[in-house]
């Protein structure tokens, strides 16, 4: 068992309140309006199964940190996976460069502790957690997924997860610390019936120990990787052209992702580049819908107990009623604006540095019926499942791909479509969602951002909903 | 001061021989290291300076039978001593693998020499912090100066690193190799009369600092996408001949990536499967994956088993000659490996220019980027979001935004009725721009 506390977690490396404090007074040396240390110690380990056996493991360890210096909004960065005083205090004065022409500040004389929330308390840590018990769990995965149906002909089987602890100690002399758990299953099956053959996977992810794999949890991640391969074998091709969709509740978060969450990271608009830029507290969308981004749902993957700068997180509610009320913001833009960080500061690892990124973003519940929203569609899509999107920040253009759908004709699912392109506006789209359901879900999948190139892992959900138009790119 | 990569060999074999002492079978072990700077210049100041020095080991080992892979940057010699251990010890309650077996000693080895590679430019370690702060302002101050109107900001962004690595497995294998990079461009945001706010940029990628090009490409680069981005919108869904641009022609050429590979072959998940020797393609359709092209992106020695990098034809006049099978997917498919991965690919060109090609056709698509979209390995089908231009007998009419392109990996390449004389350098996808006939895009 561990029993070291996470602001103690790094003295075994050598780190500790003095060391800390004399690599900070090499960052400032030249003068900052802020600076931090990121500390990172990550352990993780995945184990795979194919071919019905469970012959491959991969584990790995990641430990560094990084030095930011901030002037303004300009940005200094250098990291090292060295932890000595020697590799730090170098990093330290290549960040300070960036304040060249600065004068000193008085660096922090002594360490405090700052706010942390407890969103993911786990019982284990994972390093607590054998490779033997994991081996097991995959093994059943497969078992039952063979079960389930008969047209199933291969299936692949990965659990992975992830101890990951960080410290954060800002110029203020402000120390936080914490200890971040992660774990992701997968489960992906090829089916074949007669001359077809399809292939279709699930994951499941949060911040949680082993005790995540509740039964339902394990039934939900098998059942829907057969389900999802299966159905595939009688999908076909979709429509092309400009139609109505609806979009099922769950991952089709994955439409506020991109069409409004990433332009509503603050730096994009003190940039002025973000087409949201001059937007605030004009109304964008209709009274139905109000979207949040929330940071603080218990062992969500997109939960943090504080951003990486040290700042608390929160649920932040960007749109309300329709009306835009607030970006998503790190220090340095928050600075800009003269705002409250809003908790949303994130970076990859300790060889990035801060950027503002959503969390868990979705959209509150409305009043609608699913099966109102549905039979309201003449001709349309009522899509399922997604894989991927993207976003122009500044046009507003933006794309998700859909695996699975269906053809709604005359209020009702018809036959099943997939593997489509979906693309559209992002300002028009939200004027032009016109019914929200009441049955928000947050999906559990295992979703992760790209930005700047790094990668966050978050979280998304949505009740279902329609969207007047969207351009649909099928092949009839 | 030249590289020196005798203490990464050293570290190298070190771990080889203690992993073995602890009761590993066979290993193979990789010891890097790197440094990158990077410097984004945003309206008249630097908005971001980068700058880190980069290590990290990996190995991959038998046991028993029993394969794992691993990797840690926490090179204290005290915790790679524990490092090893844990890693035997999870690797004991794996099942049996033998076809995980490092490769057949006589496949392994060299290619091409670091020399005959010429992947490190000299000028790399006389780069000095003030050449990229010249060269950053330069850039900007170019695009600035571009001519366009309602510029709302403007960036320029430099980047540069180096990578030292050896490979050492018990087999005996050990060799080390160490290479370079530059990057550079520029990007521009304009706001335009219906509110949005498009950017346009140009980045460019190089083995060498004088193959990148001239500020003054750079900059008519930007204006000619920012051009491209003013008044666009969709036109009516239908078929279309595609001109796809050399520069984002790895898009479409890429969705035949996944059903080539040894994996997807072996879990039946290729559409692929079963079709080498057989016409997948156009007799225009070539692709040779050449890892020894000198200064070549994805250029390099050997591959990610230790074989032998060389060229190999995977198309050659539409016929699939190739798929992409590591030591491990070769045995299990009972074929001969021949390397897990891509390295350089190079699609022969033509003798027009697309704008000649272009001509010919009454209306055209030229797709000049993308937009999200993915593909099924299994079924083929893909669909892309796109962005480009009206072509009308060649001239541009419309700027495109807000369409797809649908087709499948089986037909597509069919449809590949000429390509142009334009090959594109700065990648390691080497196409000219391809001309398809009759190809699915949606919009209205």
């Amino acid at each position: 068992m561990h029993t070291l506390s996470p602001e103690r977690w790094f003295e075994q490396f050598g780190v500790d309140d003095a060391l800390t404090l004399r690599v900070l007074a090499t960052a400032t040396q030249h003068g900052a309006d802020d600076a931090d240390l990121y500390f990172e110690h990550s352990v993780s380990t995945s184990v795979g199964l194919s071919d019905h056996k469970v012959n491959r493991a991969h584990t790995s360890v990641d430990l560094g940190v990084g030095v930011r210096v901030v002037i303004g909004d300009q940005v200094g960065y250098a990291y090292t996976e060295d932890l000595s005083e020697v590799a730090m205090k170098r990093a330290a004065a290549i960040a300070a460069e960036i304040a060249r022409d600065g004068h000193a500040s008085v660096p922090p004389q002594q360490i405090r502790s700052g706010k942390v929330h407890d969103f993911y308390p786990v019982k284990r840590q994972w390093s607590d957690v054998g490779v033997a018990e994991r081996v097991p769990l995959v093994r059943e995965w497969e078992s039952q997924a063979f079960s389930r149906d008969e047209r199933v002909k291969n299936v692949q089987v990965g659990l992975s997860d992830a101890d990951k602890h960080i410290l954060i100690v800002r110029a203020d002399g402000t120390r936080v610390a914490d200890y971040r758990p992660m774990t992701t299953a997968y489960v992906s099956v090829t089916s074949s019936e007669g001359d077809k053959t399809e292939a279709g996977g699930f994951n499941l992810a949060g911040r949680a120990g082993i005790d995540f794999f509740t039964q339902e949890r394990q039934d939900r991640l098998v059942d829907e990787a057969v389900k999802r391969s299966v159905d595939a074998l009688h999908a076909g091709p979709a429509p092309a052209g400009e139609m109505p969709v609806v979009l099922a509740a769950g991952s089709s978060g994955i439409l506020l992702h991109e069409a409004i969450g990433h332009g509503l990271e603050a730096d994009f608009n003190r940039k002025g580049i973000s087409i949201f830029a001059d937007r605030m507290n004009s109304r964008i969308a209709s009274d139905e819908v109000t979207i949040v981004d929330d940071a603080t749902l218990p062992h969500d993957r997109g939960a943090i107990n504080v951003d990486d700068e040290g700042s608390p997180t929160q649920k932040t509610a960007l749109v309300q009623n329709g009306v835009l009320k607030s970006y998503l913001h790190d220090r340095i833009s928050a600075r800009h604006y003269g705002v409250d960080p809003t908790g949303s500061g994130r970076r990859e690892s300790f060889r990035s540095t801060v950027l503002p990124r959503m969390s868990s973003t979705y959209m509150e519940s409305g009043p609608h019926d699913p099966a109102e929203i549905i039979a309201s569609v003449e001709k349309g899509i009522y899509c399922v499942t997604f894989s991927n999107g993207q976003v122009q920040i500044g046009a507003g253009d933006f794309a998700f791909y859909v695996r699975q759908a269906y053809l709604i004709e005359n209020g009702k699912l018809t036959r099943p479509i997939k593997d489509v392109n979906l693309i559209g506006n992002g300002p028009k789209v939200l004027e032009t969602i016109d019914m929200v359901g009441n049955d928000l879900k947050i999906d559990d999948g295992g979703w992760t951002c790209g930005k700047d190139g790094q990668s966050v892992p978050v979280s998304q959900g949505m009740p279902t909903v329609r969207v007047a138009s969207l351009s649909v790119g099928g092949q009839s | 001061m030249n590289p020196t990569t005798s203490e990464q060999i050293d570290l190298a074999e070190r771990t080889v021989r203690e992993t073995l002492g602890l009761g590993a079978d066979e290993v193979s072990v990789s010891v890097s290291q790197g440094s990158h700077t990077t410097v984004q210049r945003r309206d008249g100041k630097v908005e971001q300076a980068t700058e880190a020095t980069t290590r990290g080991l990996s190995l991959s080992l038998m046991v028993d039978d029993r394969y794992s892979s691993h990797g840690t940057s926490d090179l204290r010699p005290e915790a790679l001593t524990q490092f090893l251990k844990n890693a035997i010890a999870a690797t004991r309650f794996l099942e049996p693998d033998p076809d995980r077996a490092l490769p057949d000693p006589a496949l392994c080895g060299r290619g091409s020499t670091d020399a005959e590679l010429d992947v490190f430019d000299p000028a790399f370690n006389d780069y000095t912090p003030a050449d990229r702060s010249k060269t950053g302002q330069e850039i900007e101050a170019a695009v600035v100066a571009s001519g366009l109107d309602n510029v709302i900001s403007s960036s320029a962004y430099i980047a540069d690193g180096s990578s030292k690595s050896a490979r050492v497995t018990s087999t005996g294998f050990a060799e080390e190799t160490h290479g370079a990079w530059f990057a550079l461009g520029g990007e521009t945001t304009l706001a335009t009369p219906d509110g949005k706010r498009p950017e346009a940029s140009a980045y460019y990628a190089g083995r060498y600092l004088s193959d990148l090009p001239s500020i003054e490409t750079i900059q008519a680069e930007i204006v000619r996408r920012a051009n491209e981005r003013l008044n666009s919108g969709p036109i009516e869904s239908g078929k279309y001949p595609m001109i796809l641009l050399n520069q984002v022609a790895g898009r479409i050429l890429g969705v035949i990536g996944g059903p080539l590979s040894g994996g997807s072959l072996h879990h039946d998940r290729s559409c692929l499967k079963g079709k080498l020797g057989e016409s997948i393609g156009s007799k225009l359709f070539t692709i040779v994956d050449d890892p020894t092209i000198p200064r070549g992106l994805g250029s390099r020695a050997w591959d990610g088993d230790t074989l032998i990098a060389k060229p190999r034809t995977i198309v050659k006049n539409g016929v699939l000659e190739s798929y992409y099978l590591n030591t491990y997917y070769g045995r299990k498919l009972d074929m001969a490996p021949t390397t897990g991965g891509r390295s350089n690919w190079v699609i022969p060109g033509g003798d027009q220019s697309w704008q000649e090609i272009a001509k010919a056709f009454p209306k055209a698509i030229l797709v000049t980027g993308f937009l999200g979209g993915n593909s099924n390995g299994v079924t083929g089908n893909f669909s892309f979001g796109v962005r480009g231009v009206l072509l009308e007998n060649g001239v541009p009419t419309k700027n495109l935004s807000e369409m797809n392109v649908a087709g499948g990996v089986l037909d597509i390449f069919h449809k590949l009725s000429a390509v142009a004389n334009d090959t594109w350098t700065f990648s390691s996808t080497r196409s000219p721009t391809l001309v398809f006939e009759d190809v699915q895009f949606s919009g209205t």
